[in-house]
């Protein structure tokens, strides 16, 4: 007996039909988007979804997509809603781009053509297929990264050259805040900034409202205490106000419940969950960072499992780091690499930085780890490197 | 051309499977999968498209090959593989 009723509506890709608290956010992004239904092919979007984790902005973003496109459908216009997370993609446009064509074309080689003549093909694409695209780039901050303004510039202006053809491609990009477009040059940042919406972090009672529908489709009847719930959101609420976390504690509860054989999830099962979890960062995550980036994550969780202070200097972790390599005798990375990574791991959500500039000599940066054990951080990926080594 | 010219060849044949199996593939990859050169497939793609076998689509530099399911020729091939590897199953 499982006190589950549908456990894949706690999945992390699970769309609900329903979006409590984001109702106004879907209605806009809904009206940003109807031009492509009135006036198929004439206009191109480009929309700005911004938020912490946990927020909703891809399911808000989904939810739109699957709208959309059944709409379209029924229109009889010819559409798709591609959803790109551009980390999964290495922040690579080539490779999400070639991820768009394989869509239509699922062979198509991966080699033999830059990224220009990929964007060029996936326009030659859509116009054979006569379909629009909305194109989401979830993690865009990954794409900016690695490929700066000019990625931007290619995607966004990719149509306008192209006179008296109809709009194939509009586009949300998704991003934790706008200081990574804010670094863009000017030219890539007009064609962006358009139309923004940002998600304010839940409130508790908001937490509560999405857990409870969620339970509803999740857990069989009263698998669910209502205390269960409560504590759930109130740790939900504790972690940035983070749904995805909320749902992903509830799920694992129910999982402590069947193997205990209780008929109902109780509070004892999301302690018990929240002691496993780690808040935005799960062990696969970990497991697809590369051996440079593992390495100075390493560092990071050992300072801070040595230390007591909650805030670190830049040069100080590059000093643990500097000793995490010579124990696996690798050459460290240089400066300006870490801070790459850092960044990265700062949008991810894993640490916290602030820019202080305070001290005689110019901004220091402070780094802290408030979301993950430390301990825990640094036995996983002391297991992930262990076993890379072997 | 006559039908023993077009399947006298081990490479046709090999072919048309291949992209009844994948569906599409540009030059270079049928090539791979043929373990032959690219001049070689090149040849071997301009008979059968010639029969009207196979189509192809240009994106750029890049070709890709499919089998015409217009053709009642192609439809006949495909009806012969399918019902030889069942056969031999």
């Amino acid at each position: 007996m499982s006190v589950f009723k549908d456990e894949t509506k706690l999945d992390i890709n699970y769309v609900p039909h329903r979006l409590p608290h984001r109702s106004n956010e879907m209605r806009l992004l809904m009206k940003f988007f109807n031009v492509l239904l009135q006036t198929p092919k004439k206009m191109a979007q480009r929309v700005i979804i911004t938020g912490d984790v946990g927020t909703g902005k891809t399911v808000l973003s989904q939810r739109l997509g699957a709208d959309i496109t059944h709409e379209a459908n029924r229109r009889g216009i010819k559409f798709r809603y591609v959803h790109v997370n551009c980390r999964e993609y290495r922040g690579s446009l080539f490779l999400i781009v070639h991820h768009i064509v394989s869509i239509f074309h699922p062979n198509f080689p991966r080699r033999g053509y830059s990224t220009e003549e990929l964007l060029r093909i996936l326009l030659q694409v859509l116009d054979e297929q006569k379909t629009c695209v909305i194109l989401t780039l979830d993690e865009f901050e990954s794409l900016v990264e690695r490929e700066g303004s000019e990625a931007v510039y290619k995607l966004t202006r990719l149509q306008e050259i192209r006179l008296n053809k109809p709009q194939r491609i509009s586009l949300i990009c998704i991003l934790r805040n706008l200081e990574v477009v804010e670094e863009l040059d000017a030219s890539a940042r007009s064609t962006l900034q358009s139309n923004i919406i940002n998600l304010k972090i839940y409130s508790k009672q908001q937490l509560l409202d999405i857990l409870n529908d969620r339970v509803l489709l999740a857990f069989k009847p009263l698998a669910m205490l209502e205390d269960t719930v409560n504590l759930a959101a109130q740790l939900a609420f504790s972690e940035n106000g983070n749904a995805r976390f909320g749902i992903e504690l509830l799920w694992r509860a129910g999982k402590y419940a069947d193997v205990e054989d209780l008929s109902v999830v109780t509070p004892e099962c999301i302690r018990k969950a929240v002691s496993n979890i780690y808040a935005v960062m799960r062990k696969s995550d970990l497991a697809s960072l590369r051996l440079h980036e593992k390495l100075f994550l390493l560092s990071i969780a050992r300072f801070f499992r040595e230390s007591e202070e909650a805030y670190a200097s830049l040069t100080t972790i590059e000093q643990a780091y500097a000793i995490v390599c010579e124990e696996f005798d690798i050459q460290p990375h240089s400066h300006t690499q870490l801070w790459k990574y850092l960044r990265m791991f700062s949008a991810l959500g894993i640490l916290d930085t602030e820019v202080s500039s305070a001290g005689s000599r110019g901004r220091s940066t402070a780094i802290s780890l408030p979301r993950i054990p430390a301990y825990e951080l640094e036995k996983e990926l002391s297991f992930l490197l262990q076993k890379e080594e072997a | 051309m006559n039908i023993e010219d077009v399947f006298s060849s081990r490479l046709r044949m090999k072919t048309l499977k291949i992209l009844m199996q994948v569906g599409e593939l540009n030059v270079s990859e049928i090539a791979r999968r043929l373990r032959v050169n690219y001049k070689i497939t090149s040849k071997h793609l301009k008979v059968l498209e010639d029969e009207g076998m196979v189509k192809h689509k240009e994106f750029g530099r890049i070709r890709l090959y499919r089998l015409n399911k217009s053709s009642l020729k192609t439809k006949a091939v495909e009806n012969l593989i399918e019902i030889w590897e069942h056969a031999n199953k």
